[in-house]
């Protein structure tokens, strides 16, 4: 092989594991990537029923009920609507009535969202930001509490 | 008056900088060893100062002196000394304070053990980091100044985040930025030959300390990161592919690549543009990870909104440091000459291989960090790319990496015998094979893909010795011949293959732990037992009691296997009211290279607890094997080959000596 | 030394690293060159060979290639031996003096003067906590008592010290936690009790809540001349719309009331709005319960701010309704809040949800239409 051939041989091979790199990107991104929405967002754009997504707001307060065997309903609420939630399993640190919270899983037909996992977000806001932005969308972001866990520094300094 | 004199030591640094960013690389083009001389003092000077601002932060973290507003913001009158000085890197300022102190001793280090560079380099070289330094103090001065003060000093602290007070914290963020910083210098090596025109096998030699030192760094941090990750979040998990983590992988899939590059450009002259491009972009990754992450825009679009200032400069930093390094890049690419030829099948194939399928796999992750991003900036969806999207991507590109990891030491250099190697590597392909056998035999049928992780595990593993063993002609020639080769064999081949052999490690114990990991998550009263993988955990009671910071609800277990008490678990959930959080301490007990890992969740209503119970079979392999690859470069670094080049007093060995 | 001296001293040292090096007039500096490197290799490639590692072609092979590159290497190491120390290289080596004398002090002598701010001390905790106390403002004082109490959780005097002030400052919620702890360490009293409840309806802004209400039986029962406690179970009543049981509760607490009790007056007006019209001219008044401080501070807000005020306590019943449809009193309220606001038509929807709410307790729907009659909203 000439140096040209050899060159031209590197520069397809290198396309072709691009290409395959690309391909991987493109179907995982269809298949693994989940929509967050705030309960308005549910509502308004009619999320069908087995659709996974994740839903953030705010539990809200006094909606928190425990069952047996680590059983919890509530209602995540972004103050203009609300859904309510069952889950089952542990909840992190940081989940409580009127905080902020993100729940992944799938409504079902009875217009209860089942929830298979409760985010913690180890983030360096205690408000999870998709949260904060639905939150602020609704005109319900207290700029002082969000001052106030925004002063809390960051998780993992890097 | 602490504080203040801090803060004039970091504007001294500045005025050093700028002055050691221009006059040595004025020198260098003139040819003035007086001027290129200006940069060595001033390195030195800089660091000194830079070490004085920091002492003097640290200074105030331990007296408490609340009248630094960074200081009230982040640390607490009643907090432990080690948390205090922890602290002063657990917030924005202080973090970035440290990563100019580090950036500041890496260019000591250059001025004093880079004797044995041509001066001309060395000047060009310090000069550029001098940018970088320079553009960092003023970063710190004008957006994130970490000696501000109040007038009138508040009696107490605001507190550190509570999960930020671990041991584990104190040391993961220095680890981790001595590895983005001390790419910082493989970027100026490379800024300093392009601005040269001039590059060859000599120069990958006089990079590779440097990158090898960032990388073990990085490598160590990033697995601290994982273990911290793992006891302190309470949830098991040691990776999240979260954009903070991400964040310090890609640098160090990047600086991996490098390293493998670089060894080629050393022995064959080859490879040079690519390896310049991937010094820089492996310090773009390092920034970016530095940046992104801390100024929080990786999880929110809107930390631009909310500090425009420190929003455009970070831009402006990334654009100077990334754009310039790429246009001149482009600009003086062309000058290098081309290197040496060699055929597909050969060590500098195998070693390209490696390149394409790492930086590759660093580009997936790239985007699955940044699609979110660009998505939301664009369009105003908000999607979340997780595990799933990772675990699809990075996974299929690692894993024919990992089957040629093998084959790149034992093939020649220029043109290789791809046949004769895998004869070689033949007990390799047995030993994996067993493994697949026997894995899938215990398993009892389910997924082939477990057994087949298992067994490309054990390959990598058995052909890295199998490496070591064909270069001591192990079994061929008397043992005592063969231990007399392993001791000339040099360090950097053990190096070598002590890192393969770490990522054999690593990747047994991640297909373990995935694989056949045990959980269950119960809610439990007093006296209840509840049993997992053989060990029977007995609720003996919950315990409030007081830490110096925080109140703690502890819960005991007494852990039996097969009715004999082998241990107590003592998981809790601490509370600091000054933050008004709580953190989840969970219990670990370790039992060979597997561990029983016990948190506790809320308390119910009816006086049960939710408990997460985990068995984790052979997961100290994941962390085992990353330091077994750390000791592996460790191993290299200290090869004396690294060493040499360094002027000897005059040995006039050859004719060619040049004229001095 | 002072601080100044300091300053001038880390100044000089600065300049002093730049003026070092160029002291020099010229130097055989040491350097090293790609040279060396190939000298090297080429030792290395002979080990190997020795060793065995590699074969006779192959070292002969890397061996031509890596002397090529010696040759090279060489040859540009000669031309680049070129030092000069000619007049420009003088004026180049003075003007980086000139300017490190100059610039440097100047420059960030003055960047600092424009960031820094020389004039504040340093002020460690320890010095701070040794000030004599009337030097101390009540936030240093609060974060003492903390401060303390963080180490002695158990001090029910520490907290009983720290809970008025709280209440006071605004942190109603700590307040609340204070006061039980309070009750919780030093036993109860009908004073604790009542500052208790006080406490809760700061925290639940002016509604008095189911807690409060039972902390202030729990303080009548146990003293039942607890004035602070009977106000507030009044203003319960008044709040649910019990006027007449309001009424008659204050009555009974003026009558009962001692000669010099300053809070009297305050009770009298009370009394005199709960008897009297209803108050649509004085919305702070409307706004359900707040206590003496409130009013104060209420009554002096613009009436914008009274307004939002209202709103805000609306929207929160609001809330607790949706979730607790059968609390009567919540609805009562929220309905005259309604009117208070002049929204009338929002007070009889609210009235329509709690009949809907109601729907499976006649008693209580009835005395819905009772009030809904009072307030002059029938039908």
């Amino acid at each position: 092989m000439t140096r040209k051939q050899r060159r031209l041989a590197l520069i397809g091979v290198s396309l072709g594991v691009l290409g395959l790199a690309a391909a991987l990107v493109l179907s995982a991104l269809k298949e693994s990537i989940v929509f967050f929405n705030s309960p308005t967002d549910v509502i308004e754009k009619r999320v069908a029923a087995g659709t996974r997504i994740r839903l953030g707001g705010l539990v809200k307060p006094g909606s928190l009920i425990r069952g047996d065997n680590l059983l919890i309903r509530f209602e995540v609420t972004d103050g203009n609507r609300e859904i309510p939630v069952t889950y089952r399993g542990g909840v992190p640190d940081l989940f409580r009535e009127g905080q902020g919270v993100v729940a992944e899983g799938a409504l079902d037909s009875a217009g209860t969202f089942r929830a298979d996992t409760i985010l913690a977000k180890h983030d360096e806001k205690y408000m999870p930001r998709e949260v904060a932005d639905a939150l602020k969308r609704q005109g319900h972001w207290n700029e002082d509490s969000g001052k106030r866990t925004g002063a809390a520094g960051p998780v993992r300094p890097q | 008056m602490i504080a203040e004199l801090g803060h004039y030591a970091l504007v001294l640094a500045l005025g050093l900088a700028l002055i050691q960013g221009i006059v040595p690389i004025v020198g260098a083009r003139s040819r003035d060893p007086v001027l290129m001389g200006v940069a060595g003092t001033t390195a030195l000077a800089q660091f000194a100062f830079v070490a004085i601002a920091f002492t003097a932060l640290t200074l105030c973290y331990v007296i408490s002196d609340f009248s630094v507003v960074n200081v009230f913001e982040n640390s607490h009158s009643a907090m432990p000394l080690v948390y205090k000085i922890t602290s002063v890197w657990g917030n924005h300022e202080g973090s970035m304070l440290l990563w100019v102190l580090i950036l500041s001793l890496f260019g000591t280090l250059v001025a004093i053990f880079g004797a044995n560079l041509p001066l001309t380099l060395k000047a060009n070289v310090l000069g550029v980091q001098s940018w970088i330094a320079a553009a960092f103090y003023l970063f710190i001065l004008v957006t994130s100044n970490p000696f501000l003060r109040l007038q009138n000093a508040p009696l107490e602290g605001r507190d550190l985040n509570p999960i930020l007070q671990d041991i584990g914290l104190a040391i993961h963020p220095p680890l981790l930025y001595l590895g983005y910083v001390g790419l910082s210098i493989t970027f100026s090596f490379a800024i300093a030959a392009l601005i040269e025109g001039r590059i060859d096998a000599a120069w990958a030699r006089w990079v590779r300390p440097w990158t090898l030192a960032a990388w073990i760094c990085l490598t160590l941090g990033i697995a601290m990161g994982s273990y911290w990750a793992y006891y302190e979040l309470g949830w098991g998990g040691w990776w999240f592919w979260d954009p903070v983590e991400n964040a310090s992988f890609m640098p160090w899939l990047a600086g991996t690549a490098l390293l493998h590059s670089a060894v080629v450009m050393e022995k064959r002259n080859a490879l040079k543009v690519w390896t310049i491009l991937l010094a820089i972009l492996a310090f773009s990754l390092s920034l970016i990870g530095t940046f992104l992450v801390r100024s929080g825009v990786l999880t929110s679009v809107h930390a631009f909104a909310t500090d425009p200032t420190r929003g455009v400069f970070i831009l402006a930093i990334l654009t100077a440091f990334i754009g310039g390094g790429l246009a001149l890049f482009a600009w003086r690419a062309r000058m290098l000459k081309q290197g040496g030829l060699f055929a597909p099948i050969s060590r500098e194939g195998a070693l390209i291989f490696n390149n394409l399928f790492l930086t590759s796999a660093c580009a997936t992750v790239f985007i699955g960090t940044l699609y979110p991003l660009a998505l939301e900036t664009l369009t105003g969806a908000k999607i979340s790319v997780g595990a799933p999207f990772f675990n699809a991507t990075f996974a299929p590109l690692f894993i024919p990496l990992l089957v040629v990891v093998p084959f790149g030491p034992l093939m020649a250099w220029k043109r290789g015998d791809l046949y004769g190697v895998a004869q070689r590597l033949l007990g390799a392909l047995a030993t994996a094979v067993i493994a697949i056998a026997v894995t899938f035999a215990i398993a009892g049928g389910g997924s082939l893909l477990a057994p087949f992780m298992i067994g490309l595990a054990f390959y990598v593993m058995v052909g890295a010795i199998t490496d070591l063993a064909e270069r001591t002609s192990l079994f061929r020639v008397p043992a005592a011949l063969s231990l007399l080769r392993a001791r000339g064999l040099a360090r950097s081949v053990w190096g070598t293959a002590l890192a393969h052999f770490g990522l054999g490690v690593t990747l047994l114990g991640i297909v373990f732990e995935t694989q056949w990991g045990a959980e269950r998550i119960e809610a439990m009263n007093p006296t209840q037992t509840v049993s997992i993988r053989g060990y029977d955990l007995t609720f003996d009671g919950i315990m409030q009691r007081g830490g110096p910071n925080y109140r703690e609800l502890a819960a005991k277990f007494t852990v039996r296997s097969g009715g004999v008490v082998i241990g107590i678990l003592e998981p809790s959930k601490r509370s600091f009211p000054s933050r008004d959080t709580s953190t989840t301490e969970a219990a670990l007990m370790t039992r060979g290279l597997s561990q029983l890992y016990l948190s506790l969740g809320d308390p119910n209503p009816d006086g049960s607890i939710a408990v997460r119970l985990y068995h984790k079979p052979l997961v100290l392999l994941i962390w085992l094997g990353t330091v077994v690859m750390a000791l592996g470069g460790a191993l290299s670094l200290s090869d004396r080959r690294l060493r040499v080049g360094a002027p000897r007093p005059a040995t006039p060995k050859t004719a060619l000596q040049p004229a001095e | 030394m002072t601080f100044w001296t300091v300053f001038t001293l880390m100044t000089a040292a600065a300049v002093f690293a730049v003026l070092w090096p160029l002291r020099r007039r010229d130097i055989a500096v040491r350097s090293g060159s790609d040279v060396a490197v190939y000298h090297d290799q080429l030792d290395e490639i002979e080990r190997d060979r020795a060793a065995g590692l590699i074969g006779k072609a192959e070292t002969e092979a890397a061996r031509v290639e890596v002397s090529r590159r010696l040759l090279a290497a060489a040859d540009s190491a000669e031309v680049a031996q070129s030092v000069s120390d000619g007049k420009p290289a003088v004026r180049r080596r003075r003007a980086v003096a000139v300017a490190a004398l100059l610039l440097l002090p100047v420059g960030a002598g003055g960047f600092y003067l424009s960031l820094g701010s020389p004039g504040i001390l340093t002020e460690p905790l320890a010095y701070r906590l040794n000030t004599p106390p009337e030097q101390r403002s009540i936030e240093g004082m609060v974060a003492r008592v903390e401060a303390h109490l963080e180490r002695n959780p158990e001090d029910g005097r520490g907290w009983e010290v720290l809970a008025p002030i709280y209440l006071q400052s605004g942190r109603f919620d700590d307040a609340v936690k204070a006061w039980r702890n309070v009750l919780r360490l030093l036993g109860q009293s009908a004073e604790r009790e009542a500052n208790l409840g006080e406490a809760l309806i700061a925290a639940a802004n002016g509604i008095v809540t189911a807690e409060a209400k039972a902390a202030f039986d729990r303080a009548v029962a146990i003293d039942a001349n607890a004035a602070s406690a009977r106000y507030y179970l009044g203003l319960a009543a008044e709040q649910d719309g019990r006027r007449e049981e309001a009424a008659k509760i204050w009555r009974d607490l003026i009558a009962r009331a001692p000669a010099d009790a300053h809070w009297v007056g305050f009770v009298r007006e009370a009394l005199a709005q709960a008897e009297g019209k209803p108050v649509d001219n004085k919305p702070a008044a409307g706004a359900p319960g707040p206590s003496a401080q409130d009013m104060e501070a209420a009554a002096k807000l613009p009436p914008e701010q009274q307004t939002a005020m209202i709103r805000g306590m609306v929207d929160r019943l609001v809330e607790r309704l949706k979730t607790d449809g059968s609390d009567l009193d919540g609805w009562l309220r929220l309905v005259r809040s309604y009117k208070v606001l002049g929204e009338t038509d929002k007070a009889r929807a609210a009235a329509a949800d709690a009949r809907r709410a109601l729907a499976g307790e006649p008693d209580k729907v009835r005395r819905l239409d009772e009030a809904m009659k009072a307030f002059g909203l029938e039908g």
